[in-house]
């Protein structure tokens, strides 16, 4: 199985010609990646049913068509105003199940309407398919395992793949960049979402060799798949999140996190800048402790998108000039705070963390019910 | 004061080593509950070392099984003590949240320091807060959620203990993803718990538990 499952296709088709504003903003923010000063500060949002809030449609509605969901985050973008990229230009939550080998619970089917997506995290890798794994490899235990609980999540997948394109190419129409519709995925994050975090954690202490070597092997072959995945997409510069969830270094410690984190994921973000992609590094919780680190991998090619919880701040001092960074406004600051409040945040993050190298964004994603005010002043502080 | 060579242990995360110990101890015909109290000393090395950076999340999550294990033996003898922990805790993510990694670790966190839990699971209803409250005296409660959509419902559970005359017999913890100080302050919550750590300080402090 690629790693290259989750969010949309990649490229649009040519065919027509997208409008001047288009060209503006691909420049800036390709100026803020290389840790160039931009005529202003760029912007790029992660949106999904905070789109479908703020445009009426229905959360199973939205979930339920990449259509619909494409429709309705082009339309928030509209409304939202001059934004220069979105990171997807579709959506189906169905599809993180890929990435964390467990089920999504979705508004309408699994869950009241107006609820949020959710995923349901159960141990269903067991101490037994370690050695499944080491001895079918991964592609094929994992074809199995697809079969036993993730179909909605393929399906999705491939729903994306196909849909990704098209969007891209209608966001394009309208002058807005698709930033980073792909996905390379952490053979960690795979593993300690169907184990369960406390499982995994358990066999990291008890069974750690047995641990590195299916590692090893799903990595053996994400290796050729995702260099054959960038090469097939062919798009110079295109966003891939190789992100963090479940390994960051806020939840191991660094003789764990040495082990059976950062080697792998070096060398993931080596392969798609190697292959002409831009490695956005979607770093979820706390990164401090290993934020020095980030210097080893290449200069002036990744962009590290932070959620809030690390301190973007100081990454700056660290990161100046070797690595831009996207960020932060907090999703609590963005549902509960006052646009006053936002306004002041996004003041000091222009100052402190731009203007070279600094992509205005929320911290990880708009949380469904933050304040459309304070959204939109999140925006418009770009403009100051 | 010296440490004993189990709580060592448990603090060095000597897996193998506690659970021999605590089989020697019963052995020689030491008590549950003093065995109990040591296993605890061990857990209060961990949390030192978390508070110092040394150990992280996973460490906390081992230990809590180090400590589940090694007690194993001692649960048949503490049923029947008088008095095996410092208070309780009532537990749950809040409606319309289905999350319980977080929970999860805090229940076995707390559990492992002492504190008796109450684990209510996920998508905890506002009365179920309430009724566990009255019928066990608890005097500690522990909301977890990793959605911003649930502050509402963070906000209204607090609400019910209210409601229902509980507030001021309660401390209120919360903790989880996209939870912070400002979050604690809208829904009206005593602590805000960053980390499972930090939930057993204020639940220790709250308690009196030196």
């Amino acid at each position: 199985m690629a790693e290259t499952h989750d969010n949309q296709g990649a490229g649009a088709p040519g065919g027509f010609a997208p409008p001047p504003v288009f060209f503006e903003r691909m420049q800036r923010l390709q100026t803020a990646v290389a840790c160039g000063t931009p005529d202003r500060v760029p912007l790029s949002l992660v949106m999904d049913l905070f789109a479908a809030n703020i445009m009426g449609v229905s959360y199973p509605d939205f979930v339920s068509s990449v259509d619909v969901a494409g429709a309705t985050m082009l339309g928030a973008m509209e409304k939202l105003g001059d934004v220069d990229s979105i990171q997807f230009p579709t959506y189906a939550p169905d599809v993180l199940g890929m990435l964390w080998l467990a089920p999504m619970k979705v508004p309408g089917r699994d869950l009241p309407e107006h609820s949020q997506w959710q995923m349901d995290e159960q141990v269903r890798i067991q101490r037994e398919d370690y050695d499944k794994i080491l001895e079918m490899g991964w592609s094929a235990w994992f074809g199995q395992y697809v079969g036993m609980y993730l179909g909605a999540a393929a399906a999705a997948g491939q729903a994306l793949m196909e849909a990704g394109p098209r969007w891209t190419m209608e966001y394009m129409k309208k002058g807005y960049v698709i930033f980073s519709p792909l996905t390379v995925d952490h053979p960690f994050e795979h593993i300690a979402g169907g184990r369960t975090v406390k499982e995994f954690t358990l066999d990291l202490f008890q069974i750690p060799d047995k641990v590195q070597a299916v590692l090893d092997v799903i990595m053996a072959e994400k290796r050729e798949q995702t260099r054959h995945f960038l090469r097939a997409v062919g798009q110079p510069g295109l966003g891939y999140w190789v992100g963090s969830w479940r390994t960051a270094p806020e939840f191991l410690s660094p003789r764990l996190w040495n082990r059976f984190v950062w080697p792998y994921m070096k060398e993931l973000v080596e392969i798609v800048a190697e292959e002409g992609g831009t490695p956005v590094l979607h770093y979820d919780a706390n990164w401090d402790r290993e934020i020095e680190r980030l210097k080893d991998l290449p200069a002036r090619r990744c962009v590290l998108e932070l959620d809030g919880k690390t301190d973007i701040f100081r990454a700056k001092k660290i990161l100046a000039g070797h690595m831009c960074i996207l960020g932060d406004v907090h999703p609590a600051m963005l549902t509960l705070g006052t646009v006053a409040d936002v306004k002041a945040y996004c003041d000091r993050l222009l100052d402190e963390v731009g203007p070279d190298g600094f992509i205005m964004a929320m911290g990880c994603a708009i949380p469904p019910d933050a304040k459309f005010e304070n959204v939109k002043a999140m925006v418009d502080s770009v403009h100051r | 004061m010296t440490t004993s060579p189990l709580a060592q242990a448990v603090g060095d995360l000597e897996e193998d080593k506690a659970i021999v110990l605590v089989a020697d101890k019963l052995a020689k015909g030491e008590t549950a509950l003093d065995i109990l109290e040591e296993l605890q000393a061990g857990m209060n090395i961990v949390g030192t070392r978390f508070e110092e950076g040394e150990y992280f999340l996973s460490e906390l999550i081992y230990s809590a099984d180090i400590f589940k294990k090694a007690g194993l033996p001692l649960q048949e003898e503490l049923k029947n003590s008088v008095q095996s922990s410092y208070g309780t805790l009532v537990l749950g993510t809040v409606k319309n949240d289905i999350h319980d990694f977080g929970k999860d670790i805090v229940a076995t966190v707390m559990s492992s320091n002492g504190i008796k839990v109450i684990d209510l699971g996920v998508n905890v209803e506002h009365q179920a807060f309430v009724d566990a409250i009255k019928e066990s005296g608890a005097t500690l409660v522990g909301m977890s959620c990793l959605l911003t959509t649930v502050f509402d419902d963070m906000k209204d559970a607090i609400a019910a203990l209210k409601a229902a005359g509980l507030r001021d017999q309660v401390t209120v913890l919360i903790g989880g993803g996209p939870v912070d100080q400002a979050t604690a302050d809208y829904v009206g919550a005593d602590y805000y718990c960053k980390t499972a750590q930090d939930g057993v300080i204020a639940a220790k402090k709250v308690l009196g538990v030196n």
